[in-house]
């Protein structure tokens, strides 16, 4: 790898080749805007990318979206990615993974398949995802376990299933999956649009850490559960993308590489187009992915603190949604001074809004 | 695992080599940055070579002790078949699927 500057070295590059999906999940983190992102990435702009990507020191392609078995070209994008040396990984909500189309990604090479589904009973999960399409998920979850590829199923936990995560370990345990991911739903995009529906309360997030404990300890060796923390709820912010440009990068369906998926709402930033210039280039040295590297940009409190290259100041979309600065320590944390702004958005009731593609 | 255990990588499990040298292990939505000794056992983990091959090829390739070599692997490959990510031939994940 050519050392053009002092950046460190990207290890995934998520590749969201759609917005378009058939479901309407109000937990959605992309953005509100979907019509500006239907100018997509051809299958040839695409295969460039992993290609720079791969030469850029990246190891993991994640296909994601919206929906990207929506994309005809899904099979060759993973054959290309293969083909550079990357792990491939598919995350879907596996409506249409039927057996032609799985048995095509795995002879292409894919690695890993996450499937989500949005509650373990059907009538809630159909509720949530706005379309009848629980048993179908099944069925997908069922003809991933019987290929040569690894899976990991996932439940975005919120105000409206998170009383049943006991069930979706339950789910899980019956299928036999060996990694489960339960993540609480992060506020970005339509979620952050939906918070007010989609917040837990305290309760629930306390249920839910007894709930993941005990069954931790109890499937140890047979299941893994990856849980994703609740980040108005906890002391500290989480380390998003473990830091501003330093292991991921993100690639919108138009083009725009970001250094996290939700960046786009960081209105303040210019973010530069892989239809203009490389990947690596971008990655190096644009404006957008330099302004937030590493600790140099931080303020206080971020700046002295111990913690600085732990969670790298959290998250920096969600400093901009809730204070409209991207440049202060994220609101999540304790020791920020717009702390009691991110509580009181714990705050209120209301009904959910459905994306719409 | 025992030293007849024929140890191999779970599911969407694998090794990557860098051009300069370092070895990485990728799996589900990650990756294990591996230390010499590590990846030395790691790149002989293939379904077909008993555990105890294993340990003595590490043994003498780093000029260590068999027992030293021993308990540094076990308690890497117990780590990792926590997760699912090594397994002994006999009960691996998937097995029954085949």
């Amino acid at each position: 790898m050519t050392k053009l500057s002092s950046a460190p070295r990207p290890l995934s590059l998520l590749c969201e080749l759609t917005y378009r999906c058939n479901l309407q999940c109000p937990y959605c983190y992309n953005p509100l805007d979907l019509r500006s992102y239907r100018d997509e990435l051809t299958t040839g702009q695409w295969t460039r990318v992993l290609q720079q990507a791969a030469d850029l020191g990246v190891v993991q392609a994640h296909f994601s979206g919206g929906e990207p078995t929506l994309r005809p070209d899904l099979v060759a994008l993973v054959e290309a990615a293969a083909a550079c040396g990357l792990y491939t990984n598919l995350i879907t909500q596996g409506t249409f993974l039927d057996d032609v189309l799985l048995d095509r990604l795995v002879r292409g090479g894919l690695d890993h398949v996450q499937i989500s589904i949005q509650a373990p009973q059907a009538a809630l999960a159909d509720r949530i995802a706005g379309a009848v399409v629980h048993d179908k998920k099944l069925e997908a979850l069922r003809r991933v376990l019987s290929r040569d590829v690894a899976l990991t199923l996932n439940c975005v936990l919120h105000r409206l299933n998170h009383d049943s995560i006991e069930d979706v370990i339950d789910y899980a345990q019956r299928l036999e999956i060996r990694r489960l991911e339960l993540a609480n739903v992060q506020f970005y995009g339509w979620a952050y649009r939906n918070r007010t529906a989609l917040m837990p309360t305290l309760e629930q997030v306390r249920h839910g850490e007894q709930v993941v404990a005990a069954a931790r300890e109890r499937l140890r060796g047979a299941m893994e559960i990856v849980y994703v923390l609740p980040d108005y709820f906890g002391d500290f912010p989480k380390p998003c993308m473990n830091g501003w440009g330093r292991q991921f990068v993100t690639v919108t369906p138009n083009g725009y590489a970001l250094p996290c998926p939700a960046a786009a709402g960081i209105t303040t930033l210019t973010f530069e187009n892989v239809r203009d210039r490389s990947l690596g280039e971008i990655w190096h040295d644009s404006a957008s992915f330099v302004r937030y590297r590493g600790t140099d940009w931080m303020p206080e409190p971020c700046r002295s603190c111990d913690r600085r290259e732990l969670d790298w100041g959290g998250c920096r979309c969600q400093a901009f949604l809730i204070t409209g600065d991207a440049g202060v320590t994220d609101p999540a944390c304790s020791l920020s001074p717009d702390h009691a702004s991110l509580a009181s958005l714990r705050e209120g009731v209301s009904e959910p809004v459905y994306r719409r593609a | 695992m025992k030293p007849t255990a024929l140890p191999r990588f779970g599911k969407g499990v694998k090794l990557r080599h860098d051009g300069n040298g370092s070895v990485m292990l990728l799996i589900p939505e990650g990756a294990l940055v591996l230390n010499a000794s590590a990846a030395a056992a790691l790149e002989l983990v293939d379904g077909t070579r008993p555990l105890a091959e294993i340990v003595t090829a590490v043994a003498e390739r780093f000029d260590v002790s068999v027992d030293h070599a021993r308990g540094d692997i076990l308690e890497l490959f117990a780590r990792l078949e926590q997760r699912g990510l090594i397994a002994p031939f006999d009960c691996a994940q998937g097995d029954k699927a085949e």
